[in-house]
């Protein structure tokens, strides 16, 4: 009788430790090979939201914020510098307000990377906007200041203080 | 100053509930006891009992600050309505003769002189490492969750029979209120002692006892924090005590009834010290022992057992919940222990090696100077008892009185586990016994015993001390009177002289609300809202902190790789056996496990089944695509290991590559498959000894890691000046793919930009 309960002790303690093992696992979510990752490199894009942004802007930056945007003037310019060269891409969000699109209609934005046209682009619509493309190689220089910036052919409307008011800027500036 | 009343209230409050909840039991027992030996004993006993009564308002979910306050406020009405708190219907032990003016002149001065000291120190805000990190970190959860809420590392694992009592004074007066409850079982102690002294007939050596106990520099420290060293002691002499009070009751009235019902107290607390602390679990040793050894004569053979079944039931009414709460949410009832028995994801077999072996070294070369180093010089085991305890040898002289015999035995049975953690802390539960055996040793010596208090007093007189001990030596170094009023502004008292204040300030200040925050190293997160992942203290804390450094660390980088090519086999399953015994610390790792056919990467389906012996749970790190995470085995690689691979169907493979590291050189690898054909679902080896190649550290490593942290759920790293790899962090953020939102004096705090 002593041994069986023994027996019984023993089966127990060992169901209830040794034999803790989860059912298989299925494979995981797979990462995207290294080649692919593209991390927003935040010290090269300048966002509105960021309490250190104004030391970025060149030119055309009005006072007329809200905490995540700020309104521009017609060529809102940026200086970021990047460590690296390689694999740049222009990134920029933005709105169009409703309010300045009625007046313009459809406007045409160029963007720039150290005053050279990268692309230009037709907004037949207000609201918000994304663009994005790869900086050629050599137009950047790693360690050297560059200056990135986009240009709206049209005002719609006018700031207090004379400014021409451009578009509603979020972020702006060079990804890797 | 308000928020100084509020601490002395909490505290206050918390105390005296305490008192209330142990004179109520007394009462009901109808125990004889003296009033000096009372308040103590009342004191701890009640604290036993309260502490469960907390334990089910955070099961319930219910530690608002009413429900709080009205369990106190019931529990000291009752005691106060019933009478209970005078103790009106117990009658009063055996008088003792009044203590002499001498001894009360000696032993009033410097216990006083020192209480003032430790009062004050504890009514200032809390600085100490542990008490404002995990014993008060995990109270200030518990109340902001109003409840308790699975909390899978190391030290919340921990039984915290006396944390529970920080929860009610926490609530009121916050972290000072904690501390000054730890002081109340400092008090309660040393008054205990005293009590037991007087007991026995040997007032002077209970004075002794108490002094030596009371003014040793270690308790001075850890007793005016809110930490559990103390109240963890307290509670064990009070076993003692009680198991005395029984065996004299018992002797007096030959009334077993009576008898059973003195050994409740007995089990309890025996119960709640394993509560307070696991490493007090000898004192239910000895209860046991003593009460089986007491109750031999008795007959039938079921009377001697029912005394010992007493004490167990009551000693797990105490211990259980807790051993409850760790099985249900850890799968292991003795968390974060025992994991090589009661395996489970949340901590690792290796840590907990790693970790106890540093616990019984402190990094000291040999321990052949552990007697100095507790005693004198305390730079490494982090505090001194103080150097008249060099004398404890003499102690054995206490055997030539039978209750000296017994606080030798009881102080016996409570050394050893010392070793399991050489801290001077640790030596604290045993201290009362062998103070008290040291000071019955010199009989009724008053001049001695005398000399021997004042000796003990000079030595451990915080400016004295500063004469000897090592500057690492943990003890009290201010007399903070104006930070214990508040006139010194908390905030400025806390900048000075916490260490890692400051790095909560920035958390509180820079982090969004509900983000945890993963550092390498413990900071006083009792003072920040956030969860604080520190490095090493979870199976989850060290994958994430491992990862990161899989950023700067070459040794723990994919570089190495082993690769098994064969002929074209069909199988149904396949796995990678380790064959070999590595010596401690090596582990198996594995980066990536693939799997080939003719130059092909087979692809992962969902319909695969992936097994790992022994760490199963972190095997998908082996086959998440990641160069920057890896499974380890989480204990010493030996044979039989095993990551295996059910792929779902027949498939055709030639060749299995794995990506590991060159953090390990033993191990030994052996390909298998399981034969389709096969019925018995034998594993058939296929080639062992693969070839090993070099491979190149990839290139954006570091933004890897951060993307794995970033992906589960942490965008927010601390980085102390003096972790290993700050410097690269420092260097270049961006290459990390982190910004830098904040600094400090000795930390810089990152965000994750993915």
């Amino acid at each position: 009788m002593k041994h069986t309960l023994g027996l019984v002790c023993a089966a127990v303690l060992i169901e209830v430790s040794c034999q803790n093992t989860p059912e298989p696992f299925a494979p995981p979510v797979q990462r995207p090979p290294l080649e692919d990752f593209r991390p927003y490199r935040i010290s090269t894009i300048v966002d509105m939201s960021n309490e250190e942004a104004q030391t970025h802007f060149v030119q055309d930056f009005t006072s007329i914020a809200a905490p995540n945007w700020r309104w521009t003037g017609l060529r809102p310019t940026v200086r970021v510098r990047v460590s690296s060269a390689e694999n740049l891409r222009y990134t920029i969000d933005f709105a169009i307000a409703e309010a300045t699109f009625q007046v313009t209609g459809p406007v045409t934005v160029s963007f720039l990377v150290n005053d050279q046209m990268l692309d230009r682009a037709l907004y037949n619509h207000p609201g918000n906007q994304h663009f994005e493309k790869a900086v050629p190689a050599g137009w950047v220089t790693a360690g050297q200041d560059a200056t990135v910036a986009a240009e709206v052919d049209k005002a719609g409307a006018t700031a207090a203080d004379g400014t021409k008011l451009g578009m509603i800027l979020v972020r702006i500036g060079l990804a890797q | 100053m308000r928020q100084a009343a509020a601490a002395l209230f909490g505290a206050g409050f918390t105390v005296a509930a305490c008192y209330a909840s142990g004179a109520l039991v007394i009462d009901q027992l109808r125990a004889t006891l003296r009033r000096d030996e009372r308040i103590p004993l009342a004191f701890v006993l009640g604290a036993a009992c309260l502490h469960l009564a907390i334990f089910a308002i955070l099961a319930l979910r219910i530690a608002y600050w009413p429900v709080l306050v009205a369990l106190l406020a019931g529990t000291i009405l009752a005691a106060l309505g019933t009478g209970a708190w005078r103790g009106v219907r117990t009658t009063s032990g055996k008088p003792v003769a009044p203590l002499g003016k001498k001894l009360r002149a000696v032993f009033g001065t410097i216990s006083g002189i020192f209480a003032i000291v430790y009062l004050v120190n504890a009514w200032a805000p809390e600085v100490s490492p542990d008490g404002a990190a995990y014993h008060l970190a995990g109270v200030a959860r518990e109340l902001r969750f109003h409840g308790f809420e699975p909390n899978p590392t190391l030290y919340a694992m921990l039984s915290q029979g006396v944390e529970m009592l920080f929860v009610p004074a926490f609530a009121i007066g916050r972290h000072s209120a904690a501390a000054l409850v730890h002081f109340a079982f400092t008090v309660a102690l040393a008054l205990a002692i005293l009590a037991y002294g007087r007991r026995i007939g040997k007032p002077w050596a209970g004075a002794a006892g108490a002094l030596l106990t009371f003014a040793s520099p270690i308790v001075g420290a850890s007793g005016s924090s809110a930490y559990v060293d103390l109240a963890t002691a307290a509670i064990v002499f009070a076993v003692f005590y009680w198991t005395e009070v029984w065996d004299e009751d018992r002797n007096e009235h030959k009334d077993d009834q009576r008898g059973l019902r003195l050994l409740i107290p007995v089990g309890l607390l025996a119960g709640y010290a394993y509560a307070a602390k696991y490493t007090a679990f000898p004192i239910a040793i000895y209860a046991l022992g003593f009460v089986a050894w007491r109750s031999r004569r008795l007959r039938p053979v079921s009377e001697s057992l029912r005394p010992v079944l007493v004490v167990a039931g009551c000693a797990l009414i105490m211990a259980g919940p807790w051993i409850a709460r760790n099985w249900i949410w850890y799968q292991n009832p003795l968390a974060p222990f025992a994991n090589w028995v009661f395996r489970n994801p949340y901590q690792h077999i290796i840590f907990e090696q790693d970790y106890s072996e540093w616990l019984r070294s402190y990094g000291m070369p040999s321990l052949r100077p552990l007697a100095l180093e507790a005693t004198v010089r305390g730079g490494y085991v982090g505090g001194i008892i103080g150097p008249v305890f060099l004398l404890t040898p003499l102690a054995l002289a206490a055997l030539r009185f039978r209750s000296g015999r017994r606080l030798l035995l009881a102080g016996a049975l409570m050394f050893p586990t010392y070793f399991a953690n050489i801290g001077a802390r640790f030596l604290i539960p045993c201290l009362p016994f062998f103070s008290l055996a040291l000071g019955l040793a010199f009989g009724e010596a008053a001049p001695l015993l005398a000399a021997i208090m004042i000796f003990h007093a000079v030595a451990s007189w915080p400016p004295i001390l500063n004469h000897y001990v090592n500057q690492g030596c943990w003890r009290l170094v201010r007399f903070p009177y104006k930070a214990a009023l508040r006139i010194t502004p908390p905030e400025e008292f806390l900048r000075e002289n916490s260490y890692g204040y400051g790095m909560t300030r920035l958390i509180e200040n820079k982090v969004p609300a509900g983000e945890p925050v993963l550092t390498m190293t413990g900071i006083p997160d009792s003072y920040t809202t956030h969860e604080i992942l520190v490095g090493f203290q979870s199976a989850r804390s060290q994958a994430l902190a491992e990862t990161v450094n899989m950023g700067w660390s070459e040794f723990l980088q994919p570089t190495a790789g082993r690769v098994f090519q064969f002929p074209e086999r069909i199988a149904r399953r396949m796995r990678v056996v380790q064959t070999a015994q590595a010596p401690y610390p090596e582990q198996w790792n594995v980066h990536e496990l693939r799997f080939y056919y003719r130059g092909k990467e087979l692809a992962r389906r969902l319909e695969w089944r992936l097994r790992a012996w022994p760490n199963p749970w972190e095997v998908q790190l082996a086959f998440d695509n990641s160069l920057a995470t890896r499974w380890r085995s989480g204990e010493v690689a030996r044979p039989g290991m095993y990551l295996d691979v059910d792929f779902g169907r027949e498939e055709s493979v030639d060749e299995v590559r794995l990506v590991t590291s060159s953090d390990f050189e033993h191990i030994r690898l052996q390909l298998e498959a399981m034969n389709p054909s096969n019925p018995a679902g034998e594993w058939e080896k296929i080639a062992d000894n693969p070839r090993q190649v070099s491979l190149a550290v990839p290139p954006g490593i570091r933004r890897l890691a951060t993307y794995e942290i970033h992906a589960r759920g942490v965008h927010y790293l601390m980085i102390r000046d003096t972790d290993y790899g700050a410097g690269d962090f420092r260097g270049d953020p961006e290459a990390w793919g982190l910004k830098l939102i904040g600094r400090d004096q000795e930390a810089a705090l990152y965000q994750t930009i993915w």
